[in-house]
């Protein structure tokens, strides 16, 4: 069974990163139920652990310079939630986080350490091209994050580093997509998540993405998808549509989608493009009646 | 690095010197003797263990007291007596929330957090206030209406 510290500061943190090789825990949403024991029993882990909740420089959530909005790893999804300068897809994301209480205990920097194909931020933050600041005692690197995701549980995540925040540069999005699909309306597992985007200009889509959870060990995204109907015009949409759902039904992990959620991966995104063809005003794009 | 935690249960000083990674829960109930804060699943999924910590409700089954240094934390112990407590609870009677009464001092706090940051919810709002607590009784129908009542009497106190 391994050590269990309380550092308070981040320069501790890395320290003991560094020299014990310490695992972090920060809301516990995951940690603390993987190792569970039963009533009245501590959790054990079979390496050092270090309670990171208390580290004020990962905290809070800024606005930068350039128009990025950077996200402290301890930020919690109620915090990303109620903000006003995170962007719209992953406050929609951090709102459907299980519920309230796990929603004010979880933490940005936990769901993307987690690295589950069913985590709920980093399908939205992969949408974005968000990108993830690495600290460790030689100093900070930063990775975009569908980089630093490998595979199911797998990250880049070196030996001596944590994560220490998001960054999310900034997006002018025309229409916006976002759904998640559990089995409940709260506490649900993902079984299926999408966000999509689209700039329009003067008829011509000038940026087209998507992005699906739950689809396979990590997050898709497909350049050679999104490349079928960026730089072509609305009106074309149409004529683009069966070849871009066909690039994007095989850009899906072979083995990780049962038919229905590829058929309701397919509607989803022939709805946003419909919607888009047909002229529909600017901005959120819902399916919610 | 913080050799032992601090922190405020119900307005009392708590000191606790053994393993960080014990379970909050384990020290309000064995330790201090808060058996108002059961334990449902474990697993921060049904809420029978919420309590309200800084302000804002938590499942005290998954948070290790290690991360309360510093924290104040109320129980249903806590906020039985106070103006706010009693609306909910005498509320809770009044319209027959209660049947077997396991998930109920969750439901409780639950909606002591929601009445206080929102003191005129619809009853969407109050359905989303309790979507992380879980009755087997499923009696839900009764406890919403239940909170719809205490907004309604306790009136200016959850302004």
């Amino acid at each position: 069974m391994g050590m269990t510290y309380i550092p308070s500061t981040l320069s501790e943190a890395l320290r003991l990163r560094a020299e014990k090789g310490a695992k972090p825990l920060a809301g516990g949403t995951d940690l603390m139920v993987q190792s569970k024991r039963g009533i009245a029993l501590a959790p054990q882990f079979p390496f050092d652990v270090m309670i990171i909740t208390a580290i004020d420089e990962l905290k809070g959530i800024r606005a930068l310079d350039d128009g990025s909005v950077e996200i402290g790893a301890l930020v919690t999804p109620s915090e990303i939630a109620a903000s006003d300068i995170v962007p719209w897809h992953v406050r929609q994301a951090a709102a459907g986080m299980g519920a309230i209480a796990l929603r004010n205990t979880a933490t940005i920097g936990g769901n993307i350490g987690n690295a589950s194909p069913k985590g709920d931020l980093p399908q939205p933050l992969i949408l974005l091209d968000a990108e993830v600041v690495l600290a460790s005692v030689k100093g900070e690197r930063r990775m975009l994050l569908d980089d630093f995701i490998l595979g199911s549980k797998k990250t880049a995540l070196g030996d001596d580093e944590i994560i220490r925040s998001v960054i999310i540069p900034p997006h002018d999005f025309t229409y916006s997509f976002y759904r998640k699909i559990g089995m409940r309306r709260a506490n649900a597992i993902s079984k299926l998540s999408l966000s999509a985007a689209a700039v329009v200009k003067d008829g011509e889509i000038l940026d087209f993405r998507a992005s699906s959870g739950a689809s396979g060990p990590r997050v898709i995204r497909s350049k050679d998808a999104e490349s079928i109907i960026k730089g072509h015009m609305v009106e074309e949409i149409p004529e683009l549509m069966d070849s871009f759902l066909e690039a994007w039904n095989n850009a899906i992990s072979p083995h990780a989608m049962p038919e229905y959620r590829r058929n309701t991966t397919r509607r989803m995104l022939g709805y946003f493009l419909s919607s888009i063809h047909e002229g529909a005003s600017p901005g959120i794009i819902s399916e919610e009646v | 690095m913080l050799s032992e935690i601090v922190f405020y249960v119900n307005d009392k000083k708590t000191v606790f010197n053994g393993n960080p990674l014990t379970r909050l829960i384990d020290v309000l109930r064995e330790d201090l003797g808060l058996t108002g804060v059961k334990e449902g699943c474990g697993e921060g999924e049904c809420g029978a263990c919420s309590v309200i910590k800084d302000g804002k409700l938590v499942t005290s089954c998954i948070i290790p007291v290690g991360a309360v240094n510093g924290s104040h934390i109320y129980t249903i112990e806590g906020i039985r007596d106070t103006e706010k407590g009693k609306c909910i609870i005498d509320a809770f009677a009044e319209g027959g929330a209660v049947q077997c009464g396991f998930c109920i001092p969750g439901m409780v706090m639950a909606a002591y957090a929601l009445l206080s940051s929102n003191p005129h919810p619809t009853e969407m709002d109050i359905r989303k206030g309790i979507s992380g607590n879980i009755c087997r009784c499923t009696g839900y129908d009764l406890i919403v209406e239940s909170i719809k009542l205490a907004a309604e009497k306790g009136g200016s106190i959850w302004a």
